[in-house]
């Protein structure tokens, strides 16, 4: 391995059916109270009226980014990198459950369980590292999450890609 | 963390976790795809689950719903033992008793009512799952009743009397082969992902796409080249629409017309009513529209048009079915590559490329009487063209006694929020003199029977079933029965036991049974078929060779063409043999009730009520709510989350709005089965297509307002 990986989207074939989602809680032993209560958040973004109305479905989650304010903002060293994979683990034993990185980050990944402590998509680094892909990656029953390299996603269409919608709200900022 | 512990946390599965990995199939949904599943088991139970790689139907893949198989089978609400109803029908009050006892009380029970009113008095009902519906049709028969029937009364069989109406035979798409799809009332992403993914798929290499759907859905978003939205119920005006364009324009193809099909003429004359002005003041959709896809249609050859099921859940659904299907009838996209072909299934609605014994299995045990099955005279089409009663005549008949009386049900699977006017079906279930029911969960109708069975998940138990591609798996149980449950074909085995019926087969159990009813396939060596791990190809696969039936000069149908004037019909003066036009709309006053509600179009996250208590997919979309135009919620001053009150004539509901332009104006569209509010109860149970007495789910008028201002 020891290249850095991302979970890429492919926003051209998400449909938001959140199979993604689901996969992720029986991975992760979720028990959801709410829709932003889970590490995958499935998203239907309607723009327009009539019959022009446009839908963008998303499916989205930790980021992984590449200086990520999580680790930084975390006052009891809780998250780090894998030095292998590249994906943002943590160790919540430590956690005083404090919502300092939920609010460093820029997407709210980080979220907190039952007894108060921060949980977060950890990439599933443990089955990527054991040759596995991540759960939401494994369902994905159009193929539009996938496990990337960063040679591979930079290789990528924009379009293809998660990317894709950063250019899209860059695009909507200089046009407000 | 140790290392182990940490491949524990991460459900790696292997030695030293301890965590192994077991082959089952989910039965969550209809038997046409049944994924593949890799189940995780540690310690006896499942831990996780994944798509099978390399499986027939799905290749490792899952849908929403499938993958909370895990939530699904240990679901609280599972039925632990069989019981005994001990307080008032629907009062939940229940005692165990044995499975002796059960089948002993059962058998009794039914023998009477034999006796005293004959075997026709007793209805056998099955409901989800389907995997044993020819051995409750064999229970029934070998019974003496000729009460069989089953909740496909009000999915998709009438698609199969739609088609034989005009093709003597189900028929199916060629996805394969095609230069364009037409997706006509679906939303394959959601309702068949298989097809998604094989659309996706379709489209990178070249295909073009058309859908047809009231709703804006996943599939017009991201499938179509071009989309049309006409309004709710119209589709058989927009087929006649695209028949008069491409008559009128030579488009048709005279040869095949002159050599192949029965009744042009009668049927050219009917869509001549149809001109584009005509039809755009019906459908909604602009002429220019309609003209361009007729004209694609009929000069991209082959070309295919896939109509849903929901097509035929309206009160004109069977015609507007056979309208669509007779776009296919006129341009020759009949039994040729990359148009549709007959579909023969080999085993319980899904096909193995080779012919089984299973209608043998039904019809060898016929009972002979001159009783006519539950709504067969009410609905005469659908008598000749499926072999079972009309489930959704039975509340009718129960609560009237005509024309004669049905005193006893096994019901299997029944699911009561299924049927129009639900509580209507509960209280004709409560007039019952004895109701025994079989389910993995206690149901509404499990809490008004007498007595009640638990019945295995798929991951308890084996199943043979076939899978397109020629091949055939026998799964074998991957966990411990969770409870005190057994497999559904065990308990009808068991139930024809008890009763004493002279039927040796079905008394012999499921494995002898499959044995016989599979013995085409070729299978020598049956003890390592039932030994081996996942599929295997059928040796006497033969499956059907496209252009074979034409070739053969035998199309089944009355005249032995495909018939546009369908002969079948024409045998009943109430129904019309041409696959004309009307509204489907009910007799509700358009100014009390100015919307039209089109209820049961899927959700990714649900399918029928399966799983509506499972709190994985269920956060999805954790409200019930109804889908409502923003014009409309701004009009009546509604804004997303507020309760919002539906009502017909029949009942009133209070659910969630979702504000979207997913609908139009003038149109909800809600799903159905929540045990919190059931859309379907608000439909009139009299509202049914006479052709083959489907519910009108899909078209109804409906009221809506604001309820008290509550705000979510």
């Amino acid at each position: 391995m020891n290249k850095r990986c991302s979970i890429d989207l492919d926003p051209k074939r998400c449909v938001a059916c959140g199979a993604c989602a689901v996969a992720c809680m029986d991975q992760n032993d979720l028990s959801p109270r709410s829709r932003q209560d889970m590490f995958r958040k499935i998203a239907v973004v309607e723009r327009g009226a009539g019959a022009d109305t446009q839908f963008t479905y998303l499916s989205l989650a930790c980021m992984h980014c590449n200086n990520a304010p999580c680790i930084e903002a975390c006052p009891c060293g809780c998250l780090r990198k894998d030095q292998e994979t590249g994906f943002t683990i943590y160790d919540n034993t430590s956690c005083i459950g404090c919502r300092s990185c939920t609010m460093a980050c820029p997407f709210a990944a980080p979220i907190f369980n039952a007894q108060g402590k921060m949980i977060k998509c950890d990439g599933c680094n443990t089955r990527v590292k054991a040759g596995l892909e991540p759960a939401c990656v494994r369902v994905c029953p159009f193929d539009a999450l996938t496990l990337v390299t960063e040679a591979e996603r930079i290789e990528r269409r924009t379009d293809c890609s998660v990317g894709a919608i950063a250019a899209a709200i860059q695009k909507e900022c200089r046009a407000t | 963390m140790t290392r182990i512990e940490e491949l524990i946390r991460a459900k790696i599965p292997g030695p030293e976790s301890g965590i192994v990995v077991r082959h089952t199939m989910c039965d969550i949904c209809t038997p046409g795809p049944q994924c593949g599943i890799d189940a995780y088991i540690k310690d006896g139970k499942v831990i996780k689950i994944e798509g099978t790689k390399g499986f027939p139907s799905n290749d490792g893949k899952l849908c929403t719903k499938g993958a909370a198989n895990r939530q699904y089978i240990y679901r609280e609400d599972r039925i632990k033992t069989p019981m005994r109803r001990t307080g008032p029908r629907g009062s939940g009050k229940f005692e165990p008793i044995s499975w002796e006892e059960a089948y002993r009380e059962i058998a009794e029970r039914l023998n009477r009512l034999k006796a005293d009113y004959g075997p026709e008095s007793v209805a056998f009902v099955c409901g989800y799952s389907k995997w044993f519906r020819p051995f409750l049709q064999r229970l029934a028969f070998s019974f003496g009743s000729p009460n069989y029937m089953t909740e496909s009364s009000a999915c998709y069989r009438a698609t199969v009397v739609s088609s034989k109406c005009l093709f003597g035979v189900p028929v199916i798409g060629d996805l394969r082969n095609t230069k364009l799809f037409i997706a006509w009332g679906s939303n394959p992403f959601i309702n068949m992902y298989p097809l998604g993914r094989g659309l996706l798929n379709f489209k990178e290499h070249g295909g073009k796409v058309v859908v047809i759907d009231p709703r804006n859905t996943q599939s017009a978003q991201k499938l179509a080249d071009i989309y049309l939205r006409p309004k709710i119920g119209t589709d058989g005006a927009l087929a006649h629409a695209m028949a008069r364009v491409i008559i009128e324009n030579g488009w048709s193809d005279g040869p095949f017309i002159e050599k192949y099909v029965h009744g042009f003429e009668a049927y050219r004359d009917y869509v001549m009513q149809f001109d584009l002005k005509t039809a755009e003041t019906i459908t909604g959709i602009p002429a220019g529209d309609i003209y361009r896809v007729a004209e694609l249609f009929a000069k991209t050859d082959p070309s295919v048009i896939s109509p849903s099921n929901a097509i035929t859940h309206r009160t004109n659904g069977c015609n507007n079915h056979r309208a669509i299907l007779s776009l296919m009838a006129i341009t020759g996209r009949f039994d040729r590559p990359g148009t549709c072909y007959p579909d023969y299934q080999t085993y319980c609605h899904s096909d193995g490329g080779f012919q089984s014994l299973e209608e043998e299995f039904v019809d060898q045990v016929r009972p002979r009487t001159d009783k006519k099955g539950v709504g067969l005279e009410r609905f005469p089409l659908w008598a000749d063209m499926v072999d079972e009663a009309q489930g959704m005549h039975l509340a009718t008949q129960i609560l009237s006694g005509r024309p004669y009386p049905i005193r006893g049900m096994l019901g299997m699977g029944v699911n009561t929020r299924m049927y129009p006017n639900s509580r209507r079906f509960v209280e004709a279930l409560d007039q019952l003199e004895f109701f025994a029911a079989d389910d993995i969960f206690w149901t509404e109708a499990c809490r008004h029977a007498d007595i009640v069975l638990p019945a295995s998940t798929s991951f308890e138990r084996s199943e043979v079933k076939c899978y397109a591609g020629r091949f055939i798996n026998y799964t074998k149980p991957v966990i411990e029965p969770v409870h005190d449950n057994r497999p559904d074909t065990d308990i009808i085995c068991g139930l024809a036991n008890a009763l004493d019926l002279e039927d040796e087969l079905l008394c012999s159990g499921y494995d002898n049974c499959l044995q016989y009813i599979m013995s085409p396939s070729g299978i020598e060596d049956w003890e390592a078929f039932r030994a081996h791990d996942g599929p295997i190809p059928v040796p006497n696969a033969a499956p059907y060779q496209i252009g074979s039936m034409l070739a053969s000069g035998q199309v089944p149908t009355p005249t032995g063409r495909i018939e546009l004037y369908s002969e079948a019909v024409a045998r009943y003066p109430h129904l019309n043999p041409l696959p004309v036009y009307q509204d489907s709309d009910d007799n509700a006053d358009p100014k009390c009730y100015p919307f039209v509600m089109c209820s049961g179009a899927r959700l990714p996250n649900a399918v029928h009520t399966r799983v509506h208590p499972c709190s994985w997919p269920r956060s999805l979309r954790p409200d019930v709510s109804v889908d409502v135009h923003p014009q409309d919620a701004e009009r009546l001053e509604i804004d997303q989350g507020d309760i919002v009150e539906l009502s017909t004539p029949v009942a009133a509901i209070q659910v969630r709005a979702n504000v979207t332009g997913l609908t139009s104006p003038g149109e909800l569209h809600m799903y159905h089965g929540y045990e919190e509010a059931n859309v379907n109860d608000l439909l009139d149970a009299g509202h049914l297509d006479p052709y083959t007495g489907f519910p009108g789910y899909k078209q109804f008028r409906c009221a809506l307002h604001k309820a008290g201002g509550e705000k979510a």
